[in-house]
């Protein structure tokens, strides 16, 4: 009975010092403030809305779009194809799947830059590659994308390619936007539902 | 840093390998704590032995605590370490069909395996019998596929679900689990029967 | 000469090691049923294939040629075989038999083991995954998928006890 009471005790200090520990202190910021500073001088991580456009016109697979607005504004709105990322639910765990991958690029966006800027400064510092910003975020996507007419009288092949890429992504917009909010719920959960990030249990 | 494997993009075959000495390890610890035993088993639910309930609250607390103290000291990512999704309905409706399936073979698939390699006939009837079960499972699968994939939580976690840490909750759980093997130790003395080691 | 088994706590402890590490090396939890389970697919796959290429549950086990008999859960499960083998030959357990309460027949035993594999694995299925591979692995990860089935399988195995009593006392 003593050696019962002895390892109980035992049992009990070890749960006694995980209360008291940080789960997951193992994940942290991996990169120095001096190379975070490096990769940010670099103008590489934007993505303009016109190329943006694109992706959404050619349903392009290597690319992740990221909503970083609040889950309402996400059903009042969003980019065909995007994932809801909360900026408050950032870190939570569930995730870490989409963030921290090296198959496709995401690129965050919200209403303007900042919270982008931000978020790409925390996932870059994490260490997580593949992370990009669209520039000007969905202000500038309503004022390139949805409004811009061409005004002017001769239009060149360049700003035709250019105008025809808007008008499409323009039009897939706002059929998927002007679903019922039912039918885009049940688009979006079978999104975010496609795969399982990692591999395990009996499945 | 672990997980090993997913962090240092190692050849498929080492990870199988080691797949099958973790499966050695497993089917090892299994028969040592006399798994391999039906009855054995059993006796967890007359309360003559309780061996299922001291195992399995031990191996998860060690697994548990473990886990994250790896954490704790930088060894362990455990964002990269599975998480079961949760979903309601079918991990109800699937425990109590278990449950069902437990009582009258007397083995869970593990226990089975490990029943059967040391020449137990009823485990080889029980593992014929799971392998008809999951073939009956993948064809009705489209009958019940909506019960299967009913009320989807995600991969959630019980700390998060109940807004304390994984540390506090580790501590109620060790502290539950104490509980548990006191009283299991109670209903042994109460529920005794002749010692069947023999016949085993 | 048969040894006795190894004291529970410490077998727990043995086997909580074994699940460390596999999440330690491997990122994931213990398995069993997934292992049948592969079995079955592969069978199916070599007796039928087209049935197997049509079915929406088999299919996803060959996308991007997969091999069911190729996985990690797969491994593990021979693995276990040869573990228990290991086992029972160091504490003199080997022995073909089949084990019973003295108050049932042979044939009683073996069909209830067999409806018991039927439901259990079926059970396995739907809930994704039995004792080891969600309760045991669910729980070390903190999932609430774990706890539930731990608490479903033993809740309702108690509940059902009643029934078959005669089946074991």
């Amino acid at each position: 009975m003593n050696a019962r009471i002895k390892i109980s005790a035992l049992l009990v200090g070890v749960g006694l010092i995980l209360a008291f520990l940080p789960f997951n202190a193992a994940k942290s910021f991996q990169l120095k403030p001096t190379e975070l500073l490096e990769i940010s001088t670099n103008t590489d991580m934007y993505f303009s809305v016109d190329e943006v456009a694109r992706f959404v016109n050619n349903e392009d697979t290597t690319i992740q779009l990221i909503d970083l607005r609040s889950a309402a504004e996400f059903m009042e709105s969003n980019i065909p194809g995007s994932i809801n990322i909360p900026f408050s639910d950032l870190l939570n765990p569930s995730w870490e799947g989409y963030l921290d991958q090296d198959k496709v690029k995401n690129v965050y966006y919200a209403n303007g830059d900042e919270t982008a800027n931000l978020v790409w400064a925390i996932v870059s510092g994490l260490g997580y590659s593949n992370s990009f910003v669209m520039k000007g975020g969905m202000n500038e996507w309503y004022k390139t994308v949805m409004l811009s007419k061409f005004e002017g009288d001769r239009i060149t092949p360049r700003e035709n390619a250019l105008f025809e890429n808007r008008y499409k992504a323009r039009r897939t917009f706002t059929q998927i936007n002007s679903l019922p909010d039912s039918l885009k719920k049940q688009y979006l959960e079978a999104k975010r539902l496609e795969e399982s990030q990692l591999d395990g249990g009996c499945e | 840093m672990g997980p090993i494997t997913i962090l240092n993009d190692l050849p498929e075959w080492l990870n199988l390998g080691i797949g099958f000495f973790i499966g050695i390890g497993f089917g090892f610890a299994l028969e040592q704590a006399g798994f391999s035993s039906s009855r054995k088993l059993a006796g967890m639910f007359y309360g003559y032995d309780t061996t299922v309930l001291k195992v399995f609250f031990t191996a998860a607390i060690v697994a548990l605590a473990g886990s994250q103290l790896l954490s704790y000291f930088g060894l362990l990512d455990l964002n990269l370490v599975y998480v079961n999704p949760y979903y309601v309905t079918a991990t109800l409706v699937g425990g109590v069909i278990m449950g069902a399936g437990f009582i009258m073979g007397g083995f869970c698939p593990g226990t089975g395996i490990s029943a059967l390699s040391i020449g137990k006939i009823d485990a080889l009837f029980f593992l014929v019998g799971g392998l008809s079960g999951a073939f009956l499972f993948a064809e009705t699968f489209p009958l019940i596929q909506t019960l299967a994939g009913a009320n989807y939580k995600g991969p959630v976690r019980v700390d998060e679900w109940l807004g304390v840490s994984p540390g506090v909750f580790t501590f109620l759980l060790i502290v539950a689990a104490i509980t548990m093997f006191w009283l299991a130790e109670l209903a042994e003395k109460k529920y005794a029967r002749n010692d069947i080691t023999s016949e085993i | 000469m048969r040894k006795k088994y190894m004291n529970p706590y410490l077998a727990g402890v043995l086997l909580g090691l074994v699940l460390l590490s596999a999440m330690f090396f491997s990122g994931r939890g213990l398995g069993a049923s997934g292992g049948l389970k592969y079995a079955v697919v592969a069978a199916v796959e070599t007796v039928d294939h087209q049935h197997a290429m049509e079915s929406p549950y088999y299919s996803k086990y060959f996308e991007d040629g997969k091999n069911p008999l190729k996985s990690w859960l797969a491994l593990e499960v021979l693995g276990m075989l040869l573990g228990g083998f290991i086992s029972g030959a160091i504490s003199g357990r080997l022995k073909l038999k089949i084990e019973k309460s003295p108050k049932i027949s042979n044939s009683k035993r073996l069909l209830f083991a067999f409806l018991g594999g039927v439901f259990f694995v079926y059970g396995a299925q739907l809930a994704r995954g039995c004792t080891s591979g969600a309760a045991l692995s669910g729980m070390a990860v903190l999932s609430v998928a774990g706890f539930m089935t731990m608490i479903g399988i033993f809740g309702s195995a108690f509940l059902f006890a009643w029934f078959f009593r005669k089946l074991w006392i």
